[in-house]
């Protein structure tokens, strides 16, 4: 499969649901397939909180994309058949404009002073990039987690733009226990010795101990209680391949590892900025979530699994049942899942088709 | 099935209106009412093959235990809600009911017929019916609550729903003549319109 990446300029800026404004901002996407004559093909894929715009086939410098198992080639989102974009959001930290880069007014690198940016903003600055790739629609717009906040965001904000949305293990706000959870994240960034009030860039630092542990945290929160089961035990990691000294249990091994790898690579302030932006979207706003959706046309697709404990399913069917008193056409399904709050992002027979089944329908 | 059904109960659904259905299946029975009648149908389903039909025919599907709730619905203003062929599966088909016509005035019920006389030349035989319409052996079938025509009228009387409109089936799925007669003995299945 051909992955075509790019970096858009929007010299136009964005007003962001903070009050302030980006004068300017790049996204950087990939897109896979082909865009049809009549424009009618095109899928918009939203990222979790800590993707990026790779979201299938295989990069050198980026691996394997995150939601490989789902989009591609005769795939449940065929790339055969359809033109799929997947942009980083806006304050991440793999090529779009967010922490890491430089802002034009000072010369140097945003770090901490780079604007709050909420959902709200990442489908607006969506729908501007829709826009310059002169798409008239997206048939769908999908994601999961913070994805399917974005997807229904953007059946709420843009109506006229969107025809499917793809909701997977999502809620239309995160729960108490959510925010809470990235406060503990967040906490332990910030107090590490080298976080620097966020100004780590100047003392040619990271933060790599707090990202880590915030990782670690983390994935426990993505994987069901079952699968750590099957999955470790309580096995203890052999000798030889060991991470660390201290390490006994292979669980303990395994969250090491991972959270080594990611503070390698993901950035301190975008991990603060993302996680805030999760706490931050709540689709019913001021008012209530039925009153939100109230101008939707999309037909919604919710799927939840009953091993997630993060965003249970139960939370999408609310995204259902407040769609169905709109009279808005909308599926809730609901998978076991082998993964827990992850199971979103792993191809099973049922899930596939279902997506499948959905988008052709 | 479904298309004879839709015919048989198609007068009884107005246009444009919205329609639960309970135990929707494969969504044939939707898909249907929506082609001919133009309603936003809904379907409760609890089999993941059947919710696969049902998104395959883009017919909108809900995924849940219909025992284990029916008071979620209640918000959504239904003009009719439907159970066919799905009462007898269930733990409190009486509850059932009764919910049914608080989330819309009226509804439709359609059941198998226990009194229907192959099913009693199985029982005087001294075992339990076994048909091409209850095929399943005794401790394999979901149909737990089965009645005979008699006693689902019965129930309606118990529990002030009114009987507004009723057919009975052949065992084809057409309007029975004969079974409209002597529908306890002759009709395979009975198709109602309640209201309370």
């Amino acid at each position: 499969m051909k992955i075509k990446t790019e970096q858009i300029h929007f010299s136009e800026g964005l007003s962001l649901e903070s009050g302030e404004k980006l004068d300017s901002f790049d996204l950087i996407i990939e897109s896979y397939g082909e865009l049809n004559e009549s424009k009618s093909n095109a899928i918009l894929l939203c990222h979790a909180f800590s993707g990026n715009h790779h979201a299938a086939g295989e990069d050198e410098e980026l691996g394997i994309g995150w939601w490989d198992q789902i989009v591609g080639p005769n795939k449940a989102i065929d790339t055969e058949k359809y033109y799929v974009v997947c942009c980083n959001n806006l304050g991440g930290c793999a090529g779009s404009s967010g922490p890491t880069t430089i802002n034009a007014a000072t010369n140097k690198v945003f770090g901490k002073d780079f604007p709050l940016v909420t959902v709200d903003d990442w489908v607006n600055s969506q729908k501007m990039l829709m826009d310059k790739l002169d798409i008239p629609y997206w048939h769908l717009v999908a994601g999961g987690s913070l994805g399917g906040m974005q997807a229904l965001q953007w059946s709420i904000a843009y109506p006229d733009n969107i025809k499917k949305a793809g909701i997977f293990a999502a809620a239309a706000k995160s729960s108490t226990q959510n925010i809470a959870m990235n406060e503990v994240a967040r906490e332990s960034i910030r107090k590490d010795k080298n976080f620097h009030n966020g100004d780590y860039y100047d003392h040619n630092v990271t933060p790599k101990n707090g990202i880590k542990t915030a990782r670690m945290l983390g994935h426990i929160t993505y994987l069901s209680e079952e699968l750590m089961d099957s999955r470790f035990g309580r096995k203890f990691q052999d000798e030889a391949s060991k991470v660390d000294q201290d390490v006994d249990f292979e669980v303990e091994n395994y969250l090491q590892y991972k959270g080594e790898k990611f503070s390698e690579f993901f950035d301190a302030n975008s991990y603060i900025l993302m996680t805030k932006a999760m706490d931050g979207y709540d689709a019913g706003k001021d008012r209530n979530l039925e009153e939100a959706m109230e101008n939707i046309k999309a037909e919604l697709l919710i799927v939840g699994f009953y091993s997630d404990w993060l965003y249970p399913a139960e939370r999408g069917k609310e995204i259902q049942i407040a769609g169905m008193n709109n009279n808005i056409k909308s599926s809730f399904v609901v998978f076991d899942g082998e993964h827990g709050h992850d199971s979103f992002l792993f191809h099973s027979t049922e899930y596939s088709n279902v997506i499948k089944k959905f988008i052709e329908s | 099935m479904a298309t004879k059904l839709s015919k048989i109960i198609n007068h009884w659904v107005p246009e444009n209106s919205k329609v639960i259905d309970f135990g929707c299946g494969d969504g044939s029975l939707l898909k249907e009412l929506i082609e001919t009648k133009n309603i936003l149908g809904y379907g409760i389903e609890i089999n993941n093959l059947k919710i696969e039909k049902c998104i395959e025919k883009g017919v909108p599907v809900i995924k849940q235990d219909i025992d284990e709730g029916m008071n979620e619905f209640k918000s959504s203003n239904f003009d009719l809600s439907i159970m066919a062929r799905s009462i007898q599966c269930l733990k409190n088909p009486n509850l059932a009911l009764n919910r049914m016509l608080e989330l819309s005035r009226r509804c439709v019920v359609t059941l198998p017929n226990l009194g229907y006389w192959r099913c009693r030349i199985n029982l005087a035989s001294g075992k339990m019916p076994v048909t091409p319409e209850l095929p399943s052996s005794w401790y394999e079938t979901e149909n737990i609550h089965l009645c005979t025509i008699k006693d689902f009228e019965d129930l309606c009387k118990k529990e002030n729903i009114e009987i507004k409109d009723k057919v009975f089936l052949n065992k084809d799925g057409s309007r029975g003549g004969l079974a409209s007669i002597k529908p306890n003995l002759l009709a395979v299945e009975g198709v109602y319109l309640l209201e309370k």
